[in-house]
């Protein structure tokens, strides 16, 4: 390594850049206080969360938290996390290769046609093909089931998977494809052994970004769901009408909820703005 | 299994009947990757437009077998957008909403985003921080807001309002409109921030110094250099946050089912209502092909945008 220091011009810090420093992190703790706000009521007893003037310091309680797991909460969780994950797979497994045929065998002519009509199916209001859903799924037993729930969420993100992962794949280098085809590996060789282990940040992020979008997922899931196959958004807007009596617990099932997704958000940071652009902007 | 032995096994290729060697093209192995992955689509997304289209020519109340099934034209139609006031209420407020939310969370993401673009201590700690709130539950970011933040007597916002010396105030049943705003603002100025951020990124330090030698102060700069170079950004960030945001519903379905009266029903909130309420499927469907032609004029916008951001991609 070398020992020079990379100077730059404009390295020394300014007494303006210390104050737009300090304005940075004034402004991130605003915008994430909300949120901290909500985790520390979590903590509180139900008397400390209605308290008026608010409380910033309590003794922390973990009761709301065994209050709402030991409720039927557990159950709309399973739930979630059943369909964000299947519908996850189902997308990917119609997806991925899709995918790599966009990618790898493109046509100037019928890829951007495809392309474009693929991602046309994301632009349209999901309100616009809610009526049809509600009158089969009730007609053919699929209403507040799983399976239906988990098909219909697996559609939302189909085009995801296609846009993200044909974007992923086609930055790979052609040449580690063509010396493969000319070695006889077939489609599944292929990308088992070769474009999906190239892939794996891209498809981790593909993964967490359609997990996300099921999870938070809520007109489908008040109009098609109940007591069997009901999401934790469904279980979170319950609480719509407790008029201040339940704000610890609510702040209990709302953390359990909203953890896990900015966990996986940040994980997913980097290819982010990838996915959110459908591959616009990298 | 049949691929291997099919190797091992084949004739001398031009006697191969024209048939079979198509199978093994790459043109077949293309399509046949394909069709199930747009199969799905058309059956799961097309199939219900479709169908959403033909329902809404007829008048059929799910609850009422006593009411005839039938087809009445364009009668749905006429009745949503000449005679139902409620929904031409909810196309001004879904217009009026998007708009806003849209502006409002464009500057503030404009403004974060100038923000991170720098470097300093902790900066992946502050852009962690600061697109949270993009992946909070709708649903819960609106029953936190209606109950934690802007609760009439417990409510923090209250709090600071009346520490700062206002009277109290009942932010939902005054301001609705707002306060829908501001919860909405909130969820998507970190989704503009990243986008605008990225565009930033891509402005060379080159060109900045350029600038700055010529004797441009940081406003300028920013008028002549950074907004002109972020257009395109800008672009993608609006058109891509109108075609979510317009279908607002988990906000107003929590913090205030459309009302008080009608001040926040939105499209998507309406068409909730008429079939969850009134189980009126004919309506209802009238309703959402209409939505689903409001969406398409910003739709067809942004697919051109992003279509020709692919075509460079493809010749680059």
């Amino acid at each position: 390594m070398s020992a020079v220091p990379v100077t730059r011009g404009r390295s020394r810090i300014r007494p303006g850049a210390l104050g737009l420093n300090l304005l940075t992190y004034v402004v991130a703790f605003l915008v994430f206080f909300p949120i901290l706000w909500t985790v520390l009521t979590a903590f509180k007893t139900e008397a400390d969360a209605a308290a008026q003037p608010p409380i910033f310091i309590f003794h922390a309680t973990l009761a709301n938290f065994h209050a709402v797991w030991n409720s039927n909460y557990t159950s709309y969780f399973e739930n979630s996390a059943l369909l964000a994950f299947g519908s996850t797979v189902v997308a990917l497994l119609v997806g991925l290769p899709a995918a790599y045929s966009l990618a790898f065998y493109p046509s100037s002519k019928y890829t951007p046609k495809v392309l474009s009509w693929v991602l046309s199916t994301k632009m349209l209001p999901v309100v616009g093909a809610l009526i049809p859903f509600i009158v089969i799924y009730k007609r053919v037993g699929l209403y507040d089931s799983r399976i239906g729930m988990i098909l219909l969420y697996a559609a939302l993100n189909l085009p995801l998977v296609i846009w993200m992962m044909r974007s992923f794949f086609a930055d790979l280098p052609r040449e580690i494809l063509e010396a493969a085809e000319v070695d006889g590996a077939g489609f599944l060789r292929v990308m088992t052994r070769i474009v999906l282990p190239l892939t794996a940040p891209g498809l981790a992020a593909t993964v967490l970004l359609s997990v996300i979008f099921s999870w938070n997922e809520f007109l489908l899931a008040v109009n098609l769901t109940a007591a069997n196959s009901g999401t934790l958004p469904v279980f979170i807007s319950g609480f719509m009408t407790s008029e201040g009596l339940f704000w610890a617990k609510m702040s209990a099932a709302s953390t359990l909820a909203v953890a896990p997704v900015i966990l996986a958000g940040w994980l997913a940071q980097r290819s982010l703005v990838r996915g959110l652009t459908f591959g616009a902007v990298k | 299994m049949t691929e291997s032995s099919a190797s091992i096994t084949r004739p001398a290729p031009q006697i191969a009947a024209p048939r079979a060697s198509f199978l093994r093209s790459k043109r077949f192995a293309s399509i046949a990757l394909l069709v199930p992955g747009i199969a799905y689509l058309v059956v799961m997304t097309q199939a219900p437009f479709v169908l959403t289209l033909w329902y809404s020519f007829h008048q059929w109340i799910l609850t009422s077998p006593d009411i005839p099934h039938k087809w009445v034209g364009l009668d749905n139609f006429r009745y949503s957008l000449t005679e139902d006031p409620i929904f031409r209420t909810a196309i001004w407020n879904t217009l009026g909403f998007t708009t806003a939310i849209v502006g409002g969370s464009l500057v503030l993401g404009l403004g974060f985003a100038l923000l991170l673009n720098r470097t300093f201590p902790l900066r992946g700690v502050a852009r962690s921080l600061m697109i949270a709130p993009f992946f909070v539950m709708p649903t819960v970011n609106a029953v936190v807001q209606k109950n934690l933040f802007l609760n009439p007597i417990f409510g923090l916002v209250n709090w600071v309002w009346t520490s700062l010396g206002f009277q109290r105030v009942d932010w939902l049943a005054v301001h609705p409109k707002l306060s829908i705003i501001a919860m909405a603002t909130w969820q998507w100025a970190p989704f503009m921030m990243l986008i605008l951020l990225a565009g930033l990124q891509g402005i060379s330090d080159e060109v900045r110094e350029a600038a700055r030698v010529d004797g441009a102060g940081p406003f300028v700069e920013f008028r002549r250099i950074t907004l002109p170079l972020l257009g395109p950004y800008i672009e993608l960030a609006v058109l891509l946050g109108m075609i979510y945001i317009l279908q607002l519903f988990a906000e107003i379905f929590v913090a205030t089912q459309g009302g008080p009266g009608t001040e926040t029903t939105t499209i998507p909130y309406y068409v909730y209502q008429t079939i969850s309420q009134a189980n009126d499927v004919g309506t209802a469907s009238a309703q959402g092909v209409l939505a689903i032609i409001f969406s398409s004029i910003i739709a067809a916008l942004l697919l051109r945008l992003l279509m020709r951001t692919f075509r460079r991609e493809l010749t680059a």
